[in-house]
């Protein structure tokens, strides 16, 4: 408003200046001239202001046309009827003028503004094209539309069994109501909260899929259109995507099961086999005392083996659960590394464990599931490295988490076995030749340390073998002292 | 037989050798133990045993391609041990001549009666087929190309003789439906099984008292037929 009052300020001085320059100092009466001069003013005015601002100009200039130079000067009077006639044509065509300019103002004004908006548009169909995750994938084309078009709400709404899905993203708060929103309309507005919305329906060829509510701006009806056409091409690609996410996830599922009942095939058979032939073997009166010793010694250690084989499977059963919960307190990393040593004191007998722990701080954590998957790494070194060989398991509290590092002195992990260690059922090149390990361990020590937001990973040591890490984010103390932590 | 059969047993797991080692030892076979193919194949060329037990699922070799080495050198008999639900390792491995096979878990009694008859045929291999050969209480007479059951004469067909002929010969092992359809309609007809499931069909209406409860002719689903010579058995 200010910049059309300083605009019509501008116009009225630049009448007022011609008028004063031709009356006090140039001295011109012919009245061609003046209409003529004011005219040009009128144009200028016209196409670089509104329209009224051209028509006060126009009346202001006939006026002061006709006060300034029209004889008898200096009234508004007209005594030369031919006057007249000059004194409206002026007028007349300074309107017209005003009117044409401003019309082909209006027409750049519209072409800019459809090319925002096809710009918008296109940007918004490439915010589509860009979105991968198919769950979020509809919020966000809500939130694209209103971002792309300065919208202060948009919804979509998906119908779904009756009733209706709303994706609503904008500042503006809305309650739809959804007994108003029908597929089978084409566009239309209803009010909602004193705000008009516009509503249009999203359409794939001819088959609606839902609906586009936008309030805020006045959106034209064919950008609205092709908007929604963008919107629904957007939704079946984020269905579709959806779809092809639960194939995937199926076929994955389906996978693992083979890959669990694989595994089982082998794991328990081959245990099974030897229990039940070392079992009848003791039965028989064949055996010297150390055949004796040592087939029932056989039994115990494969009965162990089993039994570590159903932990694995119950543990792996509840990390999928999610039904592992933690349990923090404060704790002494040698303790955590005493207890996972006890949980696999059986697959560590034939080697020798070396545990340098520095440090007195304590961290608080749950000592459970940390030992829980340190064991696991340590029963994975001891199957690996060749027996009597060193495991040097190593702790590190630093501020902010501590680290447990297991190192082996095996022949380290494959290249190409890297990225996959930790990946259910996977078994490397070199697990491959080992008849024990079910491909279970790795994958539940990390989702035992996911519960904690811990991280493990694995890597090969430059002087040989591998050595696999335990992060975990921790609070620490310093020296502890017994009211620290009471 | 003078000296004890030599027994090569190849399996990748320390505690089924620690098993099994000593209950061959004790029904008196003499026992080397290999973990690898590798080994499994050094050993063999070596010393080759009299028969070796194998392990299908070993961690450098797949134990049909040591199955299959072992087969291009020699006849000695091979019981495969596996793990694997899949039949298709099994059969592979009796059709490269295989002689039998024990899926874990297994009893030592089921083991043993399979060395046992894989080593008979060692011995029995080179008997002319010629007079009678008796099996239970059936007797096969190779001259007259027929069966006997106590006194009375089973008329057979020449693809039926032919085939419990085959059998016959190979009492208490497995044969598998590729070995039998490649014996007796010729290598094209290794594809077409529904000539032997009508061929079983006829001879078990012929030399079984109750052919819907056989008990020469059995089974072994999905891999191929048994003919035993311990009927009643309980397999």
């Amino acid at each position: 408003m200010f910049r059309d009052l300083s605009r019509l300020a501008a116009a009225l001085a630049a009448v007022a200046l011609v008028t004063s320059a031709y009356v006090g100092w140039l001295n011109v009466t012919n009245a061609t001239m003046v209409a003529l001069s004011f005219l040009l003013i009128v144009l200028v005015v016209a196409t670089t202001s509104r329209l009224w601002i051209a028509v006060v100009t126009s009346v202001t200039a006939m006026l002061s046309f006709n006060f300034f130079f029209l004889p008898p000067v200096g009234t508004f009077t007209i005594a030369d009827p031919q006057n007249w006639v000059a004194l409206f044509a002026f007028l007349a065509v300074s309107l017209v003028a005003s009117n044409l300019s401003s019309v082909a103002r209006a027409r750049t004004d519209e072409a800019l503004g459809r090319r925002d908006e096809m710009a918008s548009l296109f940007d918004l169909s490439r915010d589509v094209l860009l979105v991968t995750d198919s769950r979020e994938a509809i919020t966000l084309l809500a939130r694209f539309i209103y971002r792309r078009f300065g919208l202060d709400y948009v919804a979509i709404c998906l119908p779904k069994q009756g009733d209706w899905d709303v994706f609503e993203s904008g500042p503006l708060a809305l309650a739809l109501d959804r007994s108003q929103l029908s597929l089978d309309a084409d566009h239309r507005s209803i009010v909602v909260a004193n705000q008009r919305v516009q509503l249009v329906p999203l359409r794939l060829g001819k088959k609606p899929v839902g609906l586009l509510a936008a309030a805020g701006r006045e959106i034209e009806a064919g950008t609205l259109d092709a908007l929604g056409g963008i919107a629904a091409i957007a939704i079946e690609r984020a269905q579709f995507l959806e779809e092809r996410e639960t194939a995937e996830v199926a076929r994955r599922s389906e996978a693992l099961k083979s890959a669990l009942l694989a595994s089982l095939g082998h794991d328990l058979r081959t245990p099974l086999t030897a229990i039940r032939v070392a079992a009848s073997n003791l039965q028989a009166s064949w055996l010297s005392d150390d055949d004796r010793r040592e087939q029932s010694q056989l039994v115990l250690a494969e009965v162990e083996r089993l039994t570590r084989l159903f932990q694995n499977i119950l543990e792996m059963a509840r990390i999928d659960a999610g039904g592992i919960s933690m349990e923090s307190r404060w704790v002494d990393p040698s303790e955590i590394i005493e207890a996972a040593r006890d949980q696999v004191e059986q697959a560590l007998r034939q080697h020798t464990v070396e545990v340098q722990v520095d440090d007195s701080r304590l961290v608080h954590l749950d000592p459970r599931l940390t030992a829980a998957a340190l064991a696991h790494l340590l029963e994975n070194a001891a199957q690996y490295a060749p027996a009597r060989s060193v495991i040097t398991v190593a702790a590190v509290v630093s501020a902010n988490d501590l680290e447990i590092s297991v190192r082996d002195r095996g022949a380290g992990v494959a290249e190409a076995d890297l990225p996959h260690l930790f990946e259910r059922f996977y078994r490397g090149g070199e697990a491959k030749r080992r008849a024990s390990g079910t491909g279970m361990g790795l994958s539940i020590a990390r989702g035992l340390l996911a519960v904690e937001q811990g991280r493990v990973w694995g890597e090969n040591c430059p002087g040989g073998g591998a050595r696999f890490t335990i992060r975990i984010p921790v609070k620490t103390t310093a020296v502890a002292s017994s009211e620290s932590i009471a | 037989v003078t000296r004890p059969a030599r027994i090569l047993l190849v399996d990748d797991d320390v505690p089924i050798q620690r098993a099994l080692a000593p209950l061959l030892r004790s029904r008196g076979y003499e026992v080397e133990v290999a973990g690898t193919g590798g080994d499994a194949l050094k050993a063999f060329a070596a010393h080759p045993p009299d028969l070796i037990v194998l392990d299908l699922g070993l961690p450098d070799l797949e134990g049909t391609e040591v199955c299959r080495r072992i087969r291009a050198d020699s006849n000695l008999p091979i019981v495969i041990l596996t793990a694997r639900g899949a039949e298709q390792d099994k059969v592979a491995a009796l059709d490269l001549g295989a002689d039998d096979y024990v899926t874990k878990p297994f009893g030592p009694e089921e083991l043993l009666a399979r060395i046992r008859v894989a080593l008979r045929r060692v011995f029995s291999d080179d008997a002319a087929e010629v007079g009678r050969v008796r099996l239970g209480d059936l007797t096969i007479d190779y001259d007259r190309r027929r069966a006997v059951r106590g006194e009375e004469d089973i008329r057979l067909t020449p693809k039926e003789f032919e085939l419990l002929a085959l059998l016959a010969r190979n009492a208490d092992r497995v044969l598998t439906h590729r070995t039998i359809l490649k014996a007796i309609w010729g290598p094209n007809a290794v594809d077409q099984p529904e000539h032997l499931w009508v061929l079983i069909s006829q001879l078990r209406k012929k030399i079984e008292l109750d052919p819907s409860e056989p008990r020469y002719l059995l089974s072994e689903p999905w891999v191929g037929y048994r003919f035993t010579t311990e009927p009643g058995r309980g397999e």
